[in-house]
């Protein structure tokens, strides 16, 4: 056993040296060897403890299923916290352990440097255990069932919280200040000043915004409820939602950088597996298993995009091209295949550039810059739909077109598969009712799901909840008064 | 050294969650009960096949777009052109956490089989009335009886059944997750997973690469997790015994929906005896316009044609009770189904009324109305002789009839579709239901054994 710990350590180093030569910047890496079972909660729970759930049971008897019958993937488990703490399998083979060794020091580098994870808490480990015995006393004090219930309602809504919160959080009166204060009366002095309209103060009067709930539609409807239901949620209860806000925000980043993160540690557990054999610190026989469970990772699936495989190609794509300066403007503009078949200016920038879209993109700008048409067809894209023919559900191709593969991933990734919704009104009707707006985007929200979820609002706001959206291209409003689902079209 | 071996007290958390969100499917289950049991594939089912009741984990409920399932788009990975069809799903209505789970988090689906299906569905219910018989041949203890289900034992307590049960779980949980990883349909992967002797990773790659042999076949075999066993524990409980008679209007005039729902009730009601009395005979009389005792497989699959004497059925049980099964050594169970077309319902009654007298324990009788153009009804004229009262009644819906002193130990329904025969059941098993509003004494502990 300590054996075994030993040669993890001096993979451990050797990882991290050649990690360095290869320039990931990463803080200080920490690796747990655990029991299967404890690898499978903390995916189930996302954290090494956490509040009890039975949607997080639900997950974690997935994840065991899946592993007891030997089709699960290698897991990896890589917290972001400094130091990155990740953990091992105790029953893995070592050279499943040294792959998912190499491809945590990615994923660190990736959380350390990545922009979108700057602002999160890297501290929020031990506020999770802590929830967790706060929400314990809870169900002592107000029983299992009230907190499950709250617990059902908040999850419901723990995405629609406001995934851009680097920016700085305004407080309500400084909104109410800066868009009641009119803005300066542009005077005429250059030549062309004429020609721009003076902004006329025509925002509404302080007293307007006195009474306006929320000031300006707002996307975080988590925070929303929690200061303003008139339920009125309890202190324990805004405790449990705000909780469930934080531990949203922290997933936040990685919810939104997935086929990046998972991209980028691939590409380098590959260079570094690759260098780790080249050195014959793995025998044959320990790359040939790497290889098996590597293959497991860059699986196709006929009803899903894997992140690991499509990340990989797009960073091993951009640094070709940018090692080989295809791209700019005449790049883009030469339509000789011949030329374009052996273009190399030796331009080199390849590894500079990856790095900086590692640091500067989130995956839908990724995909939307360098998801090229060539790599849609080597990825094997396509568009599918599901049908009700004889007695089942089919799903069938319905799109090989590379420019709508592309643009339906990309609007999917704009709001990282979730729907943006927004409180528009807390005061509708002047009786504290709510009214939610969903902005569409081409694609309709579902039925059940929908219900279903207005029904939990509900249950927060406890006044009729109200949700404008688009069906068949035409406005309606959906409402629940608390027993039954109405739809009201608008014209 | 930063690679460490943490020394983690294992938390109970992830079981005890899980078994919480087993617990809501159960409830949702039962929500779903009285469809679900009216189901046609259960009761036609082949003697000894699980009832597949395909139970997914439940949905975490958010707002999402349109489901590929339901008309909506989504992003996959493989080869195929346009048209292809890339992977398939069953549709179950009316069941919990039906369909349409997003692709990926597919729960692995489970199966269920009759005994929990009862067990979940008639808790707290048996055979109302029950009362000790005082003689000798009732008192059989029962020995040893086998207490709980492990994961390891001695070869000689293995579960058959249970281990059966387990093995047929896995595999067809494997087909799933065939089905999902290469789209092909349910037949192809069982096929490919038995040619891979249940090796899924063999099964996938025999998939992928389409060498499935056209004649091919093979066997799953049990893997190590699938074996159950039994541990046993000393039982003496004594014993009662039980009869049920059977009855069952099989006339020109029960149409295949009204037999369905009178089979579909008996069907319930024997598996549920079977399961929860250790001993309890039941005797299958079908009848036209004369009534004879017919086997099991013949009560269930048989129609006839003919007029209706419904006296006939209640005669034979008259014969029955005189001649094998004396009131003082058997409690004693007349359920009778029929349309209530009846030629004669005055001498129905007054066989009835006699049956009573005899001292069974209590007479159900259900009435199918499946359709509003019936002319006679048994069950009015059994409520004006009787004195029934009705305990529960909405127009339209399902009706229950009750006898109204200790003498009339009477129970009457009326069904007028599918789900009522769950409601029929619940009435008519009713443990400590009193006749007359008075607690008679007829109380007894539950489950009682017989």
């Amino acid at each position: 056993m300590d054996s075994e710990l030993k040669r993890l350590s001096e993979f451990d180093e050797k990882i991290q040296e050649i990690a360095q030569e290869f320039g990931l910047d990463f803080f200080p890496q920490e690796f747990d060897v655990i029991p299967a079972q404890k690898m499978l909660e903390i995916l189930a729970y996302h954290f090494p403890v956490n509040f009890s759930h039975w949607s997080f049971g639900r997950d974690y008897e997935r994840e065991k299923t899946q592993y007891e019958y030997g089709f699960g993937l290698p897991y990896e488990v890589a917290l972001n916290s400094n130091p990155c703490r990740a953990y091992l399998i105790n029953t893995n083979p070592i050279p499943v352990q040294v792959m998912v060794m190499a491809h945590v020091y990615a994923h660190n580098d990736f959380m350390k440097n990545n922009l979108h994870f700057k602002p999160t808490r890297r501290d929020i480990l031990p506020s999770a255990s802590e929830a967790a015995i706060r929400f314990q006393k809870y169900e002592k004090r107000f029983g299992p069932e009230e907190v499950e219930r709250l617990l059902d309602s908040g999850l419901s809504i723990e995405l629609n919280i406001n995934p851009d919160f680097f920016i700085h959080e305004e407080s309500e009166e400084e909104q109410r200040e800066r868009l009641s204060t009119p803005s300066p009366v542009v005077v005429a002095s250059g030549p062309y000043d004429d020609l721009i309209a003076p902004k006329k103060p025509d925002r509404p009067s302080l007293d307007y915004y006195n009474k306006k709930t929320p000031l300006e539609p707002e996307r975080d409807v988590l925070l929303y409820i929690i200061n303003h239901s008139p339920k009125p949620l309890r202190e324990w209860q805004r405790d449990i939602l705000s909780v469930l806000r934080d531990q949203s925000r922290y997933l936040m980043p990685q919810r939104r950088t997935k086929i990046m993160n998972e991209g980028w540690a691939t590409l380098w557990h590959l260079r570094i597996m690759d260098r780790l054999f080249k050195e014959r610190l793995l025998n044959e026989e320990e790359h040939g298993n790497y290889n098996l469970y590597n293959a497991r990772v860059l699986a196709t699936n006929p009803r899903t995009l894997n992140p690991y495989l499509a990340g990989l190609r797009i960073f091993a794509d951009i640094e070709e091209r940018w090692n080989r300066g295809r791209f700019g403007r005449e790049w883009e503009e030469c339509q000789d295949p011949k030329k374009r078949e052996t273009w190399d200016l030796g331009t080199g920038q390849g590894r500079e550039k990856i790095f900086e879209v590692r640091r500067s993109y989130g995956d839908r700008f990724f995909i939307e810059q360098f998801l090229t048409e060539k790599l849609v067809h080597d990825l094997n894209l396509y568009l599918y739909e599901g049908k009700q023919e004889q007695g089942e559900i089919r799903y069938v191709i319905s799109e090989r077109d590379w420019k709508q593969i592309k643009s339906l991933l990309v609007s999917h990734l704009s709001t990282f598969g979730t729907p943006l919704v927004m409180v528009e009104d807390g005061d509708y009707k002047g009786k504290r009712e709510l009214y939610l707006k969903h902005s569409y985007d081409g694609v309709e929200l579902d039925q059940e799901y929908r219900e279903k979820t207005m029904e939990h609002i509900f249950y927060l706001w406890d006044r009729p909840i109200h949700l404008e959206s688009m069906a068949n291209e035409k406005k309606v409003v959906y409402t629940y008064d608390g027993t039954k689902h109405t739809t009201a079209r608008r014209e | 050294m930063a690679v460490k071996k943490q020394e983690w007290e294992l938390s109970q958390r992830g079981l005890k969650d899980a078994a919480r969100h087993r617990e809501k499917i159960k409830e949702s289950i039962q929500k779903n009960i009285a469809d679900i049991i009216s189901d046609a594939s259960i009761i036609t089912r082949k003697k000894g096949q699980i009832v597949k009741v395909p139970i997914r984990g439940l949905k975490s409920y958010r707002f999402i777009y349109k489901q590929e399932s339901s008309g909506g788009t989504g992003v996959g990975q493989g080869e195929g052109k346009k048209g292809d069809i890339i992977g398939r799903q069953p549709i179950h209505d009316g069941r919990p956490g039906q369909p349409g789970d997003q692709p990926g988090i597919d729960f692995l689906e489970t199966e269920i089989d009759i005994e929990e299906l009862i067990e979940m569905m008639l808790k707290d219910l048996g055979l109302p009335n029950l009362k000790k018989k005082a003689v000798a041949e009732a008192a059989i203890p029962k020995g040893w009886k086998f207490q709980s289900i492990e994961k390891t034992g001695v070869t000689s307590r293995l579960d058959r059944k249970r281990t059966l049960k387990e093995a047929i779980r896995r595999t067809t949980t494997f087909v799933g997750e065939l089905m999902r990883r290469t789209g092909e349909p349910e037949e192809v992967c069982r096929k490919a997973l038995e040619i891979a002797q249940g090796d899924l990773l063999r099964a996938e790659k025999i998939l992928r690469e389409e060498n499935l042999p056209e004649e091919g076949q093979g066997f799953i075999p049990l893997f190590r997790e699938d074996l159950r066993y039994r541990t046993l524990e000393k039982d003496v409980e004594y014993h009662s015994n039980a009869v049920v008679l059977a009855m069952m209007d099989v006339s020109g005039s029960m149409g295949t929906m009204k037999k369905y729902l009178a089979r579909s009730f008996f069907f319930w009601l024997v598996e549920f005896l079977r399961q929860i009395y250790k001993q309890v005979q039941i005797r299958f009389i079908a009848h036209t316009t004369e009534a004879k005792l017919v086997s099991e497989h013949e009560f269930f699959h048989k129609g006839e044609s003919g007029g209706t004497f419904c006296h006939s059925a209640y005669d034979l049980a008259i014969h029955l009770t005189e001649t094998e099964y004396n009131p003082a050594r058997w409690n004693i169970y007349p359920f009778h189904f029929s349309d209530g077309e009846d030629f004669e319902p005055a001498k129905t009654v007054s066989s009835a009324r006699r049956l009573l007298q005899l001292g069974v324990n209590m007479l159900g009788y259900g009435e199918i109305q499946a359709d509003p153009y019936s002319s006679s009804r048994l069950m009015a004229t059994f409520e004006r002789e009787f004195h029934l009262e009705k305990p529960h009644f909405r127009p339209g819906e399902f009706e229950i009839f009750s006898g109204t002193d200790p003498a009339t130990p009477f129970i009457g329904a009326v069904l007028k579709d599918k789900s009522h025969v769950y409601l029929t059941l619940r009435e008519f098993l009713k443990k400590d239901r009193p006749f007359g509003g008075k607690n008679h004494g007829f109380r007894t502990e539950a489950p009682q054994r017989i």
